[in-house]
């Protein structure tokens, strides 16, 4: 692995090398989701859900799939406009019963940014175009201001040398890696994460995870739809569980991944458990 | 049978100027048939219905008409509703509707191919509708679109043979006059033949160049 950030071993927080919480989440709520609902003719994707999620706080979402994970994280910026409910972000508070105003959406995106399960870096671009693309067209940085920011976000990844390729000359890893500083380069508030290893093995995984998890100790908020039992157990502060669009059950990462309430909760982790 | 060396000569200034002729007509027919084309695939995809409706009519008659009907109408009916157009004009407006309208499904085609996490992407970075199409969907798409535009010019090119029937010297109706002059109409259609497949083969083998290197993109 190439990465210059890979200083943090992925069991150090286990033994208590890193402290859990570097910079802890403070007790303002930046995220307030109020009766969130979405679906998709009669079925019912999100029913009603009510979260909210502090300044700072990683929260981890899992889950059978179908449960609507990916469709709250996906409500959340509006990418799947949801049928009901209220987001609040900060200051800013959407109504998903009325009509959305582009001027609102492009703040509501300002503020949150996305990484995918699939990555989506633009193929036709070099690896700096796709970090600083966003950054002119969206905050009015000029190439020069956005190229450099661009840099110290790739350097920051590990992936200075790649800032002249194309993104196909890159492994899936790093192509996450990318869309990580891609994202971060908008300067977001809060950073969402849609199963951002799924599509990629292991060990390329690991390198993800890595860099995630130093984002969570620089103190972003952040919000990720996972599979990795491990990165919900010992990197997030919040683990929640949903199944058939409703939570099941939200508590503190090593309560939730170790001492279940739920009986939803308990099959979904004795099935993981036992792959 | 065939033209002979002195035939050649006499005739080639000639053929030349049509042939001239024929490409100007065809340059400018896809210099503004194609952009028009975009426009068209954007106004089909378009959600406002009068946009989609307009859109779709001029879609539908561009490629539903023969381009003969459309030279004709333009040329010799048009001039019934007081408007007059030379045998260029005519020609031009003609085949860059046709252009327009058949471009336009490639367009559209090659737009809607464009992986929807792109388009999420740029959503989710919060560029603007108008960033998106210019920055992410058009680049990408325009890359599938090139082999079937390319392709669709050649068709173009021989498409300008039909203004022979609205009296524009093009490389045809030059062939022509020679034979009706000279009654020697096998040996100078076959020389515009030969002039026309001079310029298509080429063409041709330009198109499956740049269909591999679309390909390789394709595969990344």
């Amino acid at each position: 692995m190439d990465g210059a950030i890979l200083y943090l071993r992925e069991d150090d927080r286990l033994h208590g090398r890193v402290q859990p919480a570097m910079m802890p989440a403070s007790t303002d709520v930046l995220i307030r989701l109020k009766s969130l609902s979405k679906h998709y003719g009669t079925h019912i994707v999100l029913d009603g859900i009510d979260l909210d999620v502090r300044s700072g706080e990683v929260l981890a979402i899992i889950g059978p799939s179908g449960s609507g994970k990916s469709t709250l994280l996906r409500c959340i910026n509006y990418l799947e406009p949801p049928d009901g409910g209220i987001i609040t972000i900060g200051s800013m508070t959407i109504d998903a019963a009325r009509p959305v105003a582009r001027a609102e959406l492009s703040g509501l995106r300002r503020r949150v940014g996305m990484v995918f399960q699939s990555f989506n870096l633009f193929p036709h671009m070099s690896v700096l175009r796709n970090v600083s693309l966003a950054q002119e067209r969206v905050l009015g940085r000029s190439r020069a201001e956005a190229d450099e920011r661009s840099m110290q976000l790739l350097k920051r990844v590990g992936l200075a040398d790649k800032a002249g390729q194309f993104p196909v000359r890159c492994s899936g890893g790093q192509q996450q890696r990318i869309a990580i500083a891609r994202s971060l380069a908008l300067d977001p508030e809060i950073m969402l994460f849609d199963e951002p290893t799924s599509a990629l093995d292991p060990e390329l995984g690991l390198e993800v995870l890595a860099v995630m998890r130093e984002l969570a100790e620089t103190g972003m908020t952040m919000i990720v739809v996972t599979h990795e039992m491990g990165f919900a157990e010992n990197v997030s502060d919040t683990v929640m569980i949903m199944a058939d669009g409703h939570i099941v059950e939200k508590g503190p990462s090593k309560d939730v991944m170790r001492n279940p309430q739920q009986e939803r909760t308990k099959r979904f982790l004795r099935a993981v458990h036992d792959r | 049978m065939f033209p002979t060396q002195d035939e050649i000569s006499a005739w080639l200034p000639d053929l030349l100027g049509g042939l001239s002729i024929s490409l100007q007509v065809t340059g400018l027919s896809l210099l503004i048939g194609i952009p028009f084309g975009l426009v068209l695939a954007l106004g089909v995809l378009a959600k406002n219905r009068l946009l989609k409706g307009v859109s779709l009519f001029l879609v539908e008659v561009g490629r539903g008409a023969p381009a003969l009907v459309l030279l004709q109408f333009i040329y010799f009916g048009l001039p019934s509703t007081g408007l007059t157009l030379s045998s260029f004009s005519a020609a031009i407006i003609a085949l860059a509707w046709n252009t327009g309208a058949y471009t336009s499904e490639i367009i559209r085609a090659s737009l809607q191919s464009v992986a929807l996490g792109q388009r999420e992407a740029a959503e989710a970075l919060g560029l603007s509708r108008f960033d998106e199409l210019r920055y992410v969907l058009l680049p990408q798409g325009l890359r599938v679109a090139l082999p079937a535009l390319l392709g669709f010019s050649i068709l173009i090119f021989q498409g300008t043979s039909l203004c022979f029937t609205i009296a524009l010297p093009e490389l045809v109706s030059r062939a022509y006059e020679i034979g009706s002059t000279t009654f020697r109409y096998f040996p100078a259609l076959l020389a515009a033949g030969v002039l026309y497949a001079a310029i298509s083969i080429p063409a041709a083998f330009l198109v499956n160049h740049v269909e591999k290197r679309a390909g390789l993109y394709a595969q990344r």
